[in-house]
């Protein structure tokens, strides 16, 4: 017991920094968020984020941060299951996938802004080569949400796949070869061998990635500003142009946000072991 | 007929990936007028400059936010390994019992978002004389990297066998001692990762830069200023210097960014 209590001084000064900056600070935005400009209790500044088209923010962010997820699971493992085989030039492939993580987020905002834009943008260019007419990437909503996702999932797919990578290669090889002599083809492998014992390391990837994606924040703001905006822009364009309680009413509904997914994972991935 | 069908998927991939980078050379070595100034920029280079670079390097101050930017780096580098190597260390010694929660705390501290910590923390820096400084933008973002710091020195420190620190304490040697001579230097690989990933992390981060520090920005932060204020080149120009020391380091320490190291304090 005296040695657990000693280990448990080790971890002190970490776990008291932690709380310190952000229990305290999150404890703070709430009751800064039901203050009006001269200190007294009001509820406004959650009602004035509905003239700011919040629901819509609400929205865009689930939507993206899906959309985002979805992308990123999808060619995270289609890379993963490239890479646990044996081919030709495997080996600077799997160093290529892991480049976009030594760029920038600002850096990729930056240069995914200069490929999508309607005029002079890399991506129409493309599309000119092939002879076909350029696309408007920002004529509405979907189309605007569509490119931040596209963008963050070039940024952030490297680590999608790394972490199903190390799933694939704990998954024991005799059970490829049990399949493969039962006559199962492929798909069915993967379906059935690869997937189940991936569950996990699923389960993780979803977990890092959903919460950075609630928070995605340089890349719409460099992409598409502050319309359509996402819950993270709201809250930036409030502090710059209105008052600091304000901005923290719309942090604290994103905070509300990320807490349910929290809660969401722990009960989820509770019995984890 | 398989082995063509992956191939193809393989170099399709290898152009999603290479291609926004591939965008960011022809943005900075070519004349303008063959990139931002055409409907359709050219995707070759037609002819090489280098004066899109000059320009922005004389023009523009690259200096002072690239030193902010290294200065404060460095900082969350060496503060997440004063507070996670004794972190990580206990945690590893810990029951699972009291070292889960504790994990779990870290996660969800990990999880809050930068944003609804920055505004409140600038009120309050305002008042300390911490807001714009290089330590208090520091403080901020060692919020973020010091869950993860713990996480790969606690993983790193686990696979160490106890009964090594058993056999010291035997042979008489202190726990600081055994802590120099011994442990240090065997967990070094995950040490290195740890100082890393905290670094890299904060060279990267936006969003408390933004609100902590907008009068002297760090680097991202003055990339964002330049592209808002319309000088294109520069921007360009300082993302290209901003990236290609990161990725060197990426390709370099390849071995070290594992997902092994993300996923093994969850596992715990």
């Amino acid at each position: 017991m005296k040695q657990n209590l000693k280990y448990f001084l080790f971890t002190l000064p970490a776990l008291i920094y932690v709380l310190a900056f952000a229990f305290y600070p999150s404890a703070y935005a709430v009751y800064l968020s039901f203050l009006n400009s001269a200190g007294h209790f009001t509820l406004a500044n959650y009602e004035e984020l509905f003239y700011f088209n919040f629901a819509c923010s609400v929205e865009n962010t689930i939507i993206v941060t899906f959309g985002a997820l979805m992308i990123q699971l999808f060619l995270g493992l289609a890379i993963a299951s490239v890479l646990t085989r044996e081919f030709r030039g495997k080996k600077f492939f799997s160093t290529l996938v892991i480049v976009p993580m030594g760029v920038a987020t600002i850096v990729a905002a930056i240069v995914f802004s200069f490929i999508f834009q309607t005029y002079g943008g890399y991506a129409n260019s493309f599309l000119h080569l092939f002879g076909l007419k350029g696309i408007n990437w920002y004529s509405n909503r979907w189309m605007d949400l569509l490119v931040v996702m596209i963008s963050d999932s070039w940024k952030n797919t490297p680590i999608v796949t790394l972490i199903l990578l190390a799933g694939m290669q704990s998954i024991p090889k005799d059970l490829y070869y049990a399949a493969a002599l039962d006559g199962a083809g492929p798909i069915r492998r993967f379906i059935h061998i690869t997937l189940p014992n991936l569950k996990k390391f699923i389960a993780i990837a979803l977990i890092i990635r959903g919460v950075s994606e609630f928070n995605i924040f340089a890349l719409p703001l460099v992409l598409i500003g502050y319309h359509p905006s996402l819950l993270t822009t709201l809250a930036y364009e409030l502090y710059s142009t209105t008052t600091v309680n304000e901005a923290s009413a719309a942090a604290v509904i994103l905070l509300a946000f990320i807490s349910v997914f929290i809660f969401l994972n722990i009960r989820l991935g509770g019995g984890r072991k | 007929m398989r082995i063509k069908l992956i191939y193809i998927g393989i170099i399709l991939l290898s152009i999603y990936f290479l291609f926004p980078l591939y965008v960011l050379l022809l943005l900075s070595f070519s004349p303008a007028k063959y990139t931002i100034q055409r409907v359709y920029p050219l995707l070759y280079f037609k002819s090489f400059t280098l004066g899109n670079l000059q320009f922005a390097f004389h023009c523009y101050d690259f200096i002072h936010p690239f030193l902010k930017s290294l200065f404060v780096a460095f900082l969350v580098g060496i503060l997440a390994l004063l507070l996670g190597i004794p972190a990580g260390y206990g945690l590893s010694r810990l029951p699972a019992k009291i070292s889960y929660p504790i994990l779990v705390l870290l996660l969800i501290t990990n999880m809050v978002p930068g944003l609804v910590v920055a505004i409140p923390i600038s009120v309050e820096f305002i008042k300390l004389g911490l807001f714009d400084s290089i330590p208090g933008l520091a403080f901020a973002q060692e919020l973020i990297t010091l869950p993860l710091a713990t996480f790969i020195l606690q993983g790193t420190f686990s696979a160490i066998p106890r009964e090594i620190e058993y056999q010291a304490k035997i042979d008489g040697a202190s726990t600081l001692s055994y802590f120099i001579n011994i442990l240090l230097p065997i967990a070094s690989p995950g040490i290195a990762s740890a100082f890393l990933i905290s670094w890299m992390f904060s060279w990267d981060e936006f969003t408390y830069a933004v609100i902590l520090s907008p009068i002297h920005p760090t680097l991202p932060v003055e990339i964002y200023i330049n592209i808002t204020r319309g000088n294109v080149l520069a921007a360009s120009a300082f993302s290209l210097v901003f990236t290609i020391p990161v990725i060197v380091l990426t390709l370099f320490l390849q071995k070290y960014l594992k997902g092994e190291y993300l996923t093994g304090g969850i596992k715990a």
